[in-house]
Order: C-alpha cells, then structure tokens, then sequence
C-alpha cells in the first residue's frame, strides 16, 4: 500500500472540497435565485466537466497555467514555480473537474427551499446575507452534505486531469488512482488489488452516506421537498 | 401626487397584475386601518407592493412623510429589508428548522440587548398565547397556533426594528372567533402602547369592527372609500345582521354578532 499516495490523496479531496464549496455556495444560490441567459451560460459552463474528457480539461489547465499564457506567467512569477506539477496545481484542477458535483446539488437544494419562507425573513427586515445562512442553507443541509461527499470521492478517484496536470511525483502529484495505474504497469497486481480495494470502500462508504442520509426522512419536516 | 397630510403611509400606485387593474391611493393616518375587500380585489398584491414583494409599474409610496420606498418617476425601489415595514404574509410562514421561540425572535432589532429581547419575547408569547410552546418545533403546532406565532414574530420584529409600519395579511382568519376576538382586543391594544401603526388585511366584516378601526375598502383594485368602520362598511354591517335574523332553519355561521 502506497500510504504516501493515500495521505496525498485524502489531502486532495479535503482541499479541494473546502475550496470548492466556498466557489459553489454562491454561484449556485445565484443561479436558483433567477434566471436568465446568463444563469443559463454559467449552467453550462460548470456542467462541462461532465461530458469533457478528464485529459481534455488537463491539457487546457496545463498550457493555461504554464510559461505560454500571461496568467501562466503572471502565476509563475508570483510563487517562483508553474502550478503544473505541484499540489496547488492539482487542487486548482480537482476544483474545476468536481464543479458540476457541488454546484449542481446545491442548485437543486437552494431551488427546492420555498420562496415563501426568503420572503418571510426579509419582510422582517432580515439581511440578504441572513436569509442565506440562517434560512436558506439550513434548509438545504442535505444537498450541502450531498455536495460535499460527492465533490470529496470525484476527487479520490479521478484520473486523468491529475494525470495531466500533476505527472506522477512521488508526495506531490501521485495520487491513489494514479499509483493504481503504475502498480498495474509493473505488473504488481497484490498491490494494485489494495489500492483498487481502497477506492472502492471510499465510494461505497460515500454513496451509503448519501443514501442513508436520504432515508431519513427528515427533508419533508425541513421544507425542502 | 401623493395625498398630503401627517401620514404614516402615503400609497399612490399603478399595477397590472394578471386580470387585475390595480389603482390605488390613500394614506394611513389612524394607528390601524384594515384594508378590506372581496376576494381578488388586490388586497394582498397591495400589501405586497408596500412591503416591496411587489414593484408596481408606476407610483410612488412613502412612510412617515420622508421614507421613500418606492417612486417610479425618480426610479427609487428600495429592497423589502431596507423599508421600514414590517410583514406577516398569509398563512403561517414558520421556519421550520427552528423552534416556536427562535422564530419569534429571529426578525428582532434589538441585537445588542439580549436581556430586553427576552423579555419582549417572552411579553409576545404571553400575548399570543404561546409562552408553552416555545421550545416546540413548528410541525408540532396546529394551523392556528402555527398562523398567532407568524403574527407574534412579525410584532416583535416590527416594535424592535425602530419606526416601522406592521402589515398583516388576514392574521387571525383561520382562528376560532373567539379566540380571534380577544386576540385582536389585546393585540390592538398592546401594539397601541408602543404606537405602532397597522395596516390589516380582511374580507370579515365582523373582524373589522371588532377593530373600530379606519377602514379602506378596495373593489377590483380601486379604493372606492376610506373612513370609520361604521360609515364605510355600514351596507355590510346591516346585510349581515339581516341575515341573522333569518328563519333559525336557514341559519349559517356568518361570523361574529355585532
């Protein structure tokens, strides 16, 4: 078992998902909130990660971040280093590729949370940003928590932008899934069955949390129908 | 032109809503004026528009003289959180991942005094009848019970938002009559005690002189009078009690006895 690709990974995702809600909870609370061709476009945009293959996405992200653009530069001149091949890198990448899976739950929950009760609160002289966080998100804890387990286990288990982007350094870019493709290149099919053995607890374990939260029953009495 | 006068509320406004023609005006000068009118006259889309749910095409509705909350000519729409309004819409509107207590007191002003909240809140549950269920969740209460705490939250966030107006959609219509007759005698005058101007909505005549109040009466989305309960709905006043005195076989529950 490779604990150095297992701790990098799980340091990914926590990343990734920290940084990726505090992107998500505002555009999709933007986005139920009305509608419109520009809600429309952004819609899109962070749906693309869905049919876009991984490597395509890691191609862009490497020119993109690298010496060639002007934002490439401008970042490799502000931390001495291109984010390509590094962990900062891979997060800016994992945060992209997982977008759909945090905004879109979130978009359905805040959707889902009924109007009457925003209106409610701002007719008691209630802040915008207070409706949001004591009213709006409350109501919409499950998708939150959907949200996060599902942008968590995308991140466990992609591949091929932290292929492209990351390489396969050792602590710094090689992930589980990643260590996963070098062990079957060497033929070391014990190890390859571990680390196989471990994704697949991680989404089993995710998937029954999100299933399990849903049977719970307690959407109806939280007005998120 | 916005009626003239020490007005509380000054309303003056067009809108178009569905098949409904709003064109309204008038200005609030008693502590409480219920607005009445049949079903579909526009009551609620007028409460609305004051509370700023609403945007009216044209008009122009200031409270207390000098608070501009809306004014189409200047291109003024202040948001509902910034009015100096205070609602409770129709129809209990809860919170439901907070209990009785917490939704009382959510919409409160009075942020840097807690004690004082405390005590205001505890004063409205007592009012309402609720001070038992507090601590209860909302799915835990009956309609009515759940519709007096809607109320119970908007007073307390409106005498604790500073000079404000309440606004209420048909508070008490889902409430036993007796219930509702001595709510609204106590609720009037505790409310009368902070000076706190109202404007109610109703289409039960009985509630409106129970009141005494000044009333609006507004017919497809026009004000057709505006005066003392007595005078303006004296023609409703006489038909309910005609039907009261129908043959006992025929009798219906037509509401309060006045």
């Amino acid at each position: 078992m490779d604990m150095q690709a297992l701790w990098l990974t799980l340091r990914l995702a926590l990343t990734t998902t920290a940084v990726l809600l505090l992107i998500a909870l505002p555009v999709a609370w933007w986005i139920a909130s009305g509608t419109g061709a520009a809600r429309a476009l952004v819609q899109a945009v962070v749906a693309l990660p869905l049919v876009l293959p991984p490597t395509v996405l890691g191609f862009y992200l490497l020119v993109a971040l690298g010496p060639l653009t002007a934002p490439g530069r401008l970042i490799i001149r502000l931390l001495g280093h291109p984010l390509a091949f590094s962990f900062s890198g891979l997060v800016v990448g994992s945060v992209l590729y997982s977008l759909p899976f945090a905004v879109q739950p979130l978009v359905a929950g805040f959707k889902a949370v009924d109007r009457s009760y925003l209106e409610s609160a701002a007719g008691l002289g209630v802040r915008p940003a207070g409706v949001f966080f004591s009213i709006a998100l409350p109501l919409a804890k499950n998708s939150l928590i959907a949200a996060a387990i599902l942008t968590f286990t995308h991140t466990v288990g992609e591949f091929g932008v932290v292929l492209m982007l990351g390489g396969n350094i050792p602590g710094a870019t090689r992930t589980l899934s990643i260590a996963l493709y070098d062990q079957v290149q060497d033929f070391n099919y014990a190890a390859a069955n571990r680390t196989a053995l471990v994704l697949l607890v991680v989404s089993i374990a995710a998937l029954l949390l999100i299933y399990g939260r849903s049977g719970e029953r307690d959407s109806d009495s939280l007005g998120v129908r | 032109m916005t009626p003239a006068g020490d007005a509380k509320l000054a309303v003056q406004f067009n809108h178009c809503q569905g098949n409904l023609d709003l064109d309204v005006r008038f200005a609030l000068e008693q502590p409480w004026t219920v607005l009445f009118g049949p079903s579909g006259s526009g009551k609620t889309t007028v409460l609305r528009s004051i509370a700023g749910f609403v945007r009216p095409a044209t008009g122009r509705i200031v409270a207390f003289d000098k608070k501009v909350m809306l004014d189409s000519a200047a291109k003024v729409y202040v948001r509902p959180h910034l009015r100096p309004v205070r609602s409770a819409a129709q129809g209990a509107r809860l919170f439901p991942h907070m209990t009785v207590g917490a939704n009382v007191v959510f919409g409160s002003g009075w942020h840097s005094k807690p004690a004082d909240t405390n005590q205001l809140v505890d004063e409205v549950l007592a009012l309402f009848g609720l001070r038992a269920m507090a601590d209860r969740m909302p799915r835990d209460l009956s309609g009515g019970e759940s519709q007096k705490a809607a109320v119970a939250r908007a007073v307390v966030s409106a005498v604790t938002g500073g000079k404000t107006i309440l606004l209420l959609d048909e508070p008490f219509s889902g409430l036993d009559l007796r219930v509702r007759d001595e709510l609204l005698s106590r609720l009037k005058d505790w409310l009368a005690v902070w000076k706190m101007p109202v404007l109610s909505v109703t289409h039960d005549v009985a509630e409106a002189f129970q009141l005494g109040a000044e009333v609006i009466k507004l017919a497809d989305g026009k004000v057709v009078e505006q005066g003392p309960v007595e005078v303006v709905l004296a023609e409703e006043r006489r038909r309910l009690l005609g039907q009261l005195r129908e043959p006992t076989s025929q009798k219906r529950d037509v509401g309060h006895p006045i």
